[in-house]
């Protein structure tokens, strides 16, 4: 059985990366010049700009694509997995909201170089993560999971008010569009230097969560089994989350709060590969790749003018849950 | 020497004093004791003791002579398996992918299952009488099935000690009865095993020894046999006993 169900999850992986090649290979091709469509490949030597265009622009801005939804898609697959629950997300235990108020504070405080607003919104959303941690220790309830659950929630509520707080305050005119822009997410401003600001964290994260992966199929079960097993599951649930939300916290830092990609990825993925870390880790990885880059796509080619990515991931995320729902694929045991 | 040993615990929980009070036994290679007790008389606490999930507030437990205490989670889980009474299962993971997930114990936080945890898993799969499930979703499967693969998975651990949170509870009586029949098997191939249970019947037909918690203490220890003294029974449950009679699957051990 293993076999066969190894040579499933491979077809599925050399399915996912073809559609992968294939999806960056148009991905680079379209756009706006020198027309809207489709550049020559075959032309390319003969216009300098072009190329520019694609290696200065398109091309950082497709690796960011790749890696943001790759770090969405694994680290919503691990929170998943580690909390044996299909309905929570990347932006779990506050991470999301963390980095949008930090962002947001930073563009009302007049900082909007890059290095402000990303190092601010990567501070508060690890803040977010710290507090969550350190909340659910403090209820005397319930197991991890349950604590970790309403430690998050209220985390999350609690920066989501704040960052109200912040959007009530800015200037309508000058700063509140900035903030709201950010606030869903873009990879527009995705450049070489961008690219290198959140490679490193992000590497660290995933290459974590891909060690972990079998691990965190380990974490799924009842902590007493967990434990009976030879874990620390609630260090190592900690651990596991932590980096996680690392790599969140850096892609989103960078590009606003993208939704929808941690939660619905996993589920799709699930149903192709089973539930084992060993496999919907890295697939959910690859599959938050794929569905990142084609929603930047359609964000950067549909319309003249840009649409936030968060916009294009949420109405295809939401669509596909709805999707997953009414035909009952959805996974929900407990 | 003994696999398992308990010496005088004591045991209480914020706000409920002596759970369990200077509570001894010594567990055997090749021996079934099994624990009976009512609702609270600490069966689990006792259990929970011995699988090192618990720390007693005095007296120690053995492992092979070392202190358990002294041992990290994944020492003692090469050693002893535990059952814990219920599980829920978060995703329908396939039968053998479950199963595979006993041999954690061997493997290193940074690795992967290889071929010889499949081997390993496989053999419990068998041995647990449960390898025709192999290719099943785990979700899928009946209360009694679930059980007995959940007990493969507690094979695939190699551990030689298992311990058991009322491994019929939920079963109807054939279930039970081949849960009985593959603990009597287990325990002849050496594997040192307590269970606790409410299931008379059970603990008649395959333990070697029966112990009685009340109020968190230990009654009565010695032969399953003499579980059938009517008056010792009264007083460990509590209400009034006249007849037994057990389904014909249940045997007791030679």
């Amino acid at each position: 059985m293993k076999s066969k169900r190894l040579k499933a999850n491979l077809r599925f992986s050399l399915l996912t990366g073809g559609a992968l090649a294939a999806v960056l290979v148009f991905y680079l091709l379209a756009g706006r010049y020198p027309r809207p469509g489709l550049l020559n490949p075959f032309t390319l030597g003969q216009d300098p700009i072009a190329v520019r265009v694609l290696l200065s622009l398109r091309l950082p801005r497709a690796l960011g694509a790749i890696l943001l939804g790759a770090v969405l898609g694994g680290s919503g697959a691990v929170f998943q997995s580690i909390f044996g629950n299909p309905l929570v997300d990347s932006g779990f235990l506050g991470v999301s909201q963390g980095a949008a108020f930090g962002a947001a504070l930073s563009l009302l405080a007049g900082a909007t170089g890059f290095y402000a607003v990303a190092g601010l919104s990567f501070v508060f959303a690890l803040a977010a993560l710290w507090i969550s941690l350190w909340l659910s220790k403090t209820f005397t309830f319930g197991g991890q999971v349950l604590r970790l659950l309403l430690a998050g929630l209220a985390v999350s509520a609690f920066f989501s008010a704040l960052l109200g707080a912040v959007k009530y305050a800015a200037d309508p005119l000058s700063q509140l569009p900035d903030i709201v822009f950010w606030t869903m997410g873009s990879l527009s401003p995705m450049g070489w230097q961008r690219l290198s600001f959140i490679l490193p964290p992000s590497l660290v994260s995933l290459i974590l969560l891909l060690l972990l992966r079998w691990r965190a199929t380990l974490l799924s079960l009842d902590d007493s089994v967990s434990h009976a097993l030879g874990l620390r599951p609630e260090t190592e649930r900690a651990f596991l989350a932590s980096a996680a939300a690392l790599g969140v916290a850096t892609v989103t830092a960078v590009c606003g709060v993208v939704s929808w990609v941690g939660l619905v990825v996993p589920q799709v993925v699930r149903l192709r590969s089973g539930a084992d870390g060993r496999s919907v880790i890295p697939l959910s990885m690859a599959g938050g790749a794929l569905f990142v880059l084609i929603s930047d796509g359609i964000a950067r080619v549909l319309f003249p003018g840009e649409l936030p990515l968060g916009i294009v991931t949420s109405i295809l995320g939401a669509l596909a849950f709805a999707l997953l729902l009414s035909r009952r694929k959805m996974e929900l045991l407990r | 020497m003994s696999r398992l040993e308990a010496e005088a615990l004591c045991f209480s929980r914020p706000g409920i004093k002596n759970l369990l009070t200077d509570v001894s036994l010594s567990l055997e290679a090749g021996r079934i004791i099994a624990v009976l007790g009512a609702n609270g008389a600490g069966k689990t606490s006792l259990l929970s003791l011995l699988a090192g999930k618990l720390k007693p507030g005095r007296g120690r437990v053995l492992l092979e002579g070392t202190e358990l205490s002294s041992l990290s989670p994944r020492e003692i889980a090469l050693k002893i398996a535990f059952l814990p009474q219920i599980e829920r299962l978060p995703f329908n993971y396939p039968v053998l992918d479950f199963v595979l997930l006993g041999r954690a114990p061997h493997i290193s936080p940074l690795s992967l299952p290889g071929q010889g945890d499949y081997r390993a898993a496989r053999k419990a799969l068998e041995e647990a009488g449960v390898a025709s499930l192999e290719a099943r979703g785990a979700a899928t499967l009946s209360g009694g099935e679930f059980q007995l693969v959940r007990i493969a998975r507690c094979l695939a651990q190699e551990s030689g000690i298992l311990l058991l949170d009322e491994p019929s509870s939920l079963l109807d009586p054939a279930h039970a009865a081949a849960v009985a029949q593959k603990l009597s098997d287990l325990a002849k191939s050496g594997m040192a095993i307590l269970f606790t249970t409410h299931d008379i019947g059970l603990a008649y037909s395959v333990a070697d020894t029966a112990i009685l918690l009340h109020q968190g203490r230990l009654i009565n220890p010695g032969s399953a046999k003499r579980l059938f003294d009517m008056d010792t029974l009264k007083k460990a449950f509590g209400a009034e006993f006249t007849e037994l009679s057990l389904p014909s699957a249940y045997s007791p051990r030679a």
